[in-house]
């Protein structure tokens, strides 16, 4: 994971912003399965638990976390549906 | 990650009694089932009393800055997501509780069935 990738234009943004766990999760979760395959969903959460949360999400469900980056109080995170 | 979705088993003993407890092996199941986990929630000993009608819409959970939202939100989030709602005959006794008494969608199994699904589970989380 980088920063890298994170300028995803074609990518969907998922504001989470101000929700708690695990509300963020949920959210993804059902925002992904809404998508197809290959396509990405840049989410962004304030929840202090994020990055570990999406750390185990991504290992739990097989799909890719393709990068992540804090700004301030927030965590950006690039994800990419899998399967 | 395997192809068959890893089973997770929450036992909730704690009811209406306890308003700062009882929402968080809700929150940790909708949050399981979000990870694309088979999900239970096996409701005992006192854990039946908040699936009574008219008590999730209306018991509210106990925060330390006030109450939060009723219990039911929190519910049907998780049960949206799949996530089961078991039940045991005893335990219903022991509430004074008859299946009819319940919510929707909450299952009645037997406590061999519960053994079974807890030997079989990747993880049993007991509150």
């Amino acid at each position: 994971m980088s920063g890298a990738g994170m300028s995803d234009t074609k990518a969907k943004v998922l504001d989470c912003r101000g929700l708690l766990c695990p509300v963020p999760i949920i959210r993804l979760s059902k925002a992904v399965k809404a998508i197809a395959v290959g396509e990405r969903i840049q989410m962004i959460a304030t929840d202090p638990g994020s990055d570990p949360d999406m750390k185990a999400w991504e290992k739990q469900t097989g799909h890719k976390l393709v990068s992540s980056h804090h700004e301030g109080n927030e965590f950006h995170f690039l994800v990419e549906r899998a399967r | 990650m395997e192809d068959r979705a890893k089973k997770v088993i929450y036992v909730q003993t704690y009811g209406t009694e306890a308003r700062d407890r009882m929402a968080t092996p809700i929150y940790l199941a909708a949050a399981a089932a979000a990870m694309d986990m088979d999900v239970s929630i096996y409701f005992t000993v006192h854990g039946p009393a908040l699936l009574k009608k008219g008590v999730p819409e209306t018991l509210l959970v106990q925060r330390v800055d006030g109450d939060g939202a009723p219990i039911g939100h929190f519910l049907d989030q998780a049960r949206e997501l799949g996530v089961r709602s078991l039940v045991c005959q005893p335990s219903l006794d022991l509430n004074g509780l008859k299946m009819e008494d319940l919510i929707d969608g909450v299952e009645m199994i037997g406590g061999a069935a519960f053994n079974d699904i807890a030997v079989d589970a990747d993880a049993v989380i007991s509150f």
